[in-house]
């Protein structure tokens, strides 16, 4: 037991090891000397030297790496090469607003679409074809089309919401939404497509047979194995919000992560690029653990395998 | 022309900017129409109090004056900087933290009187020590301010008396005043400076002199500014002669054009700066609403080809770019009219502008195409493209991703298909990296490259795009002595007035070698409410600047926030 616990945390720090060093590797095979980079259009005799010696840029590629690495066993991140602020300012400023805005259109996206699911799995044609064009247009359109269409009618036009920034729940309304749409589309397709097989086996006509009404069927049992391929989506669902985030980030005026990680990627800001990938890689790591756990509780057969 | 009911001076401005290339007026009289423009759209008595909020494109990445080299932070840098002097639209400099100043006949001593009531907003009185710090700290390469490079020449700061400042250059550099009007070389707490924090993270610790107090800044959201009640310093050019009069501005981060516009018209903030062309009916003569244009005076859009390498190298290749295609058309199908096509890379509100080269060059493909058989490109292959020796007569663009806005990569791809079709020219448009861009130029091996530069000098501006030691510094010793000899006189020669013939030339020869290729004058536009007054631009910075002169009508301030 405890032997599987230690290599399972062991191969997830080699799994966020390889994902800096590949980080890293990639941001230096890049063209250009990031003294360069960091220069801009300035042209002035030991400005680049400077720059480069203000960041330890003079020193060889394999000496750098080590000094990150170095670095990073302390906790330190480093310092942006364009902010100039510790990284890991940045990131404990930036994190909270991502998070909050991905974990309630995450929570949104999964209340929706069990609902939907619950009331169209397996029920009139007519319904599930509304609902099958609902959740189409929902995962087919881009999330930065939602927000603006979002912000027109509920900003600018009824005034219910504000447009930008992060002050309260009301700031969080529209964005979650926008974010949270194109998941619910996918979600709720996933769901009714496993809820529907579930439908089908023969232990639900069991159930049936005993009296169980049709919503207790339903939440009680055909949902448990329902949600089984939701899960194994856990990861993807991760990535796309927290990925969409960047964007409705953008289109609403949001502080958070997104914008700091375009920015430096487009600027090759070394340090805080880093900081992200170690970071996105710790989150996926730990919610891979994590589910690996959930399916455990979900599916008792898998406890005793 | 459409008559806008605002007032005259108001069509005035549209008139020239719209027409600005057909009949161009002197440079001195279309900004003085500008300024003109917003006194006599906000004719009444300015009042004191209120906030305003303020949605702008871009979030600085940098608060530092001296570090920071992204023209939209000097947009919310100006709260809190203070030149010694400012420029005027007309190119002349108006007493600012200096009361007046002299230039030595050599041009290596430039000696300013200052003020002596001049406080930064954390008590340190303003005077010649702190000038010295300031530029002496700017100077230092191992501070890595990116301001250095408008101090090239400088070697000294002498301390006269406490408000006396004599500042010695090791050449004479024409561009020194200007450079001084900058918010670049604008000044900062000594206590700042030597406080060792990292001034680019912004907050209520970068102290200038400046008219508002930076009081806190909320990463990603808004940076907001209070009044500075003791300010009565401005430069000579604003119509306030006291304190600011509104009480705070609040800048909002708002990149997405339609979601700005939207913020304006729901009355979610007072004010925007960049309005796309779609957007402009809904301020512009729109009740509640007023829309105003900034001038154009730093350097225009360009294509800047390098003659030093490739097929660049013949000048009747790039005289054939230059002219195979309509300038007028491509940037008015793309801007519907709100920017004027340019004739030179200095743009034309500059009083650097060369106006001669107005109506002298562009569209004649037939005379493009006859050039082109000239250079032996005669044969063409299977897609229509000119070639030579079995070669593709091809350059490739490289636009770094990161300076790619306002449509500017639809705008070359537009000439892209223009001199594919006029002329059978392949000019291929490459979205690369900041670093690419880094490594071909400091070996010399880009090939074209479209910018526009921060505001400096002209011949400051001239030597990053054309001299030794600006795109062309990995390729030196290929560079044309013509231009470049003209470039280091245009530098050395301190009178203004002597300069311009030189500055001039520059342009004249910079196009008709078709080393450049300048296709449009950008401009900033902002849209307000109408109950905001007293809007300008700031000509150095050739933006809006901070909101000085600004105020509230009496019957809003209290709703304003």
């Amino acid at each position: 037991m405890w032997r599987a616990v230690l290599t399972r945390i062991l191969s997830s720090l080699m799994v966020i090891w390889l994902s800096v060093s590949a980080a890293f590797v990639a941001l230096h095979s890049l063209p250009g000397n990031i003294a360069d980079v960091l220069a801009g259009d300035v042209e002035y005799p030991g400005l680049r030297e400077a720059i480069a010696a203000e960041w330890g840029l003079d020193k060889s590629l394999p000496e750098q790496y080590l000094d990150f690495l170095g670095r990073l066993i302390e906790g330190n991140l480093g310092t942006s090469y364009i902010m100039r602020m510790p990284v890991s300012d940045i990131l404990a400023s930036q994190l909270w607003p991502t998070v909050q805005l991905a974990l309630s259109a995450g929570a949104l996206a999964i209340v929706l679409s069990i609902g939907i699911t619950l009331l169209t799995a397996g029920r009139s044609l007519r319904l599930r074809k509304v609902a099958s064009l609902f959740e189409l247009v929902c995962t087919s359109t881009p999330v930065f089309w939602i927000g603006i269409l979002l912000l027109m009618l509920f900003s600018f036009q009824l005034r219910l919401f504000p447009v930008a920034g992060a002050q309260g729940w009301r700031s969080l309304v529209l964005p979650a939404v926008t974010l949270a749409l194109p998941t619910v589309g996918l979600l709720s397709q996933v769901l009714r497509e496993s809820m529907e097989k579930v439908l089908e086996q023969p232990f639900i006509t069991t159930l049936r047979s005993r009296g169980l009404s049709e919503t207790r069927l339903r939440s009680g049992h055909v949902l448990r194995h329902g949600l089984l391929p939701i899960i194994t989506l856990g990861g993807w669902l991760i990535g796309g919000l927290l990925g969409g985030a960047v964007i409705t980030e953008k289109v609403f005026g949001r502080p958070g992560l997104g914008t700091v990680t375009l920015n430096a990627i487009t600027s090759q800001d070394v340090p805080v690029v880093l900081a992200v990938v170690l970071l996105a890689a710790a989150i996926y790591v730990s919610i891979s653990t994590l589910l690996d756990i959930v399916y455990l509780f979900i599916d008792p057969r898998l406890r005793h395998s | 022309m459409k008559t806008l009911p605002y007032s005259l001076a108001f069509t005035l401005v549209a008139s020239t900017l719209l027409a600005g290339c057909d009949n161009p007026k002197t440079p001195t009289q279309s900004t003085g129409t500008k300024t003109t423009a917003t006194k006599t759209v906000d004719a009444g008595k300015p009042v004191a109090g209120g906030e305003v909020s303020w949605g702008i494109t871009t979030e600085p990445v940098c608060f530092d004056p001296h570090r920071s080299g992204q023209q939209n932070s000097f947009i919310v840098i100006r709260n809190y900087v203070d030149s010694l002097i400012g420029k005027q639209a007309d190119g002349s400099f108006a007493p600012w933290l200096a009361k007046s100043w002299n230039v030595s006949p050599d041009g290596l001593n430039y000696t300013f009187v200052l003020r002596d009531d001049v406080t930064f907003t954390d008590g340190t009185p303003f005077d010649a020590a702190a000038v010295k710090a300031n530029l002496d700290y700017i100077k230092d390469p191992k501070n890595t301010a990116l301001a250095v490079t408008f101090l090239e020449y400088y070697d000294r700061t002498e301390v006269v008396s406490p408000h006396e400042v004599k500042i010695v250059l090791a050449r004479p550099d024409s561009a020194m005043l200007e450079s001084l009007s900058s918010v670049k070389l604008g000044f900062l707490s000594p206590k700042t400076l030597t406080s060792g924090a990292d001034l680019c993270a912004g907050g209520p610790g970068l102290v200038g002199t400046g008219p508002f107090i930076f009081q806190n800044y909320q990463r990603g959201q808004s940076a907001r500014f209070v009044k500075n009640a003791n300010y009565k310093w401005g430069p000579g050019y604003a119509r306030n002669k006291g304190a600011p009069y509104l009480d705070a501005v609040t800048y909002r981060f708002i990149p997405e054009y339609a979601v700005r516009a939207g913020a304006l018209s729901s009355g979610q903030v007072d004010l925007i700066e960049g309005v796309q062309p779609s957007d402009i009916p809904l301020f512009k003569d729109a009740e509640g609403f007023q829309y105003l244009v900034g001038p154009s005076a730093e350097t225009s859009f360009t294509l800047n080809i390098n003659y030093t390498h490739g097929v660049g190298t013949d000048v009747r290749v790039r005289q054939a770019l230059r002219d195979g295609f309509d300038v007028d058309a491509v940037v008015k199908s793309l801007y519907l009219g709100t920017v004027p096509r340019a004739w030179s890379n200095i743009g034309p509100d500059n009083p650097a502008y060369n106006k001669a080269l107005v109506g002298t060059w562009g569209n004649n493909i037939a005379k493009a195409n006859a050039l082109l058989d000239e250079a032996g490109w005669t044969s063409r292959d299977d897609q229509g493209y000119r070639t030579k020796d079995g070669q593709r007569l091809r350059i490739e663009v490289g636009f770094p991703q990161p300076y790619v806005r306002d449509n500017r990569d639809l705008l070359i791809q537009s000439i892209q298909a223009a001199v594919k079709k006029n002329i059978g020219f392949d000019l291929d448009l490459r979205i690369t990296t900041g670093g690419d861009w880094a490594k071909t130029r400091a070996d010399g091996s880009w090939h074209i490259y479209p910018n526009t530069l921060n505001p400096s000098d002209s011949a400051l501006s001239l030597r990053d795009v054309l001299g030794s030691t600006g795109f062309y510094s990995g390729v030196r010793e290929k560079t044309d002595p013509i231009i470049v000899g003209l470039i280091d006189k245009a530098r050395a020669t301190s009178d203004l007035a002597a300069r311009q013939p030189i500055l001039d030339r520059i342009q004249q020869r910079a196009v008709d070698q078709a080393y450049i290729v300048p296709l449009f004058a950008p401009s900033y536009q902002i849209a307000a409410k109408s109950s905001l007054h007293d809007l300008s631009f700031e000509a150095q910075l050739d933006s809006p600047s901070n909101l000085y002169d600004a105020w509230l009508s009496s019957g809003t301030v209290s709703q304003a926030k």
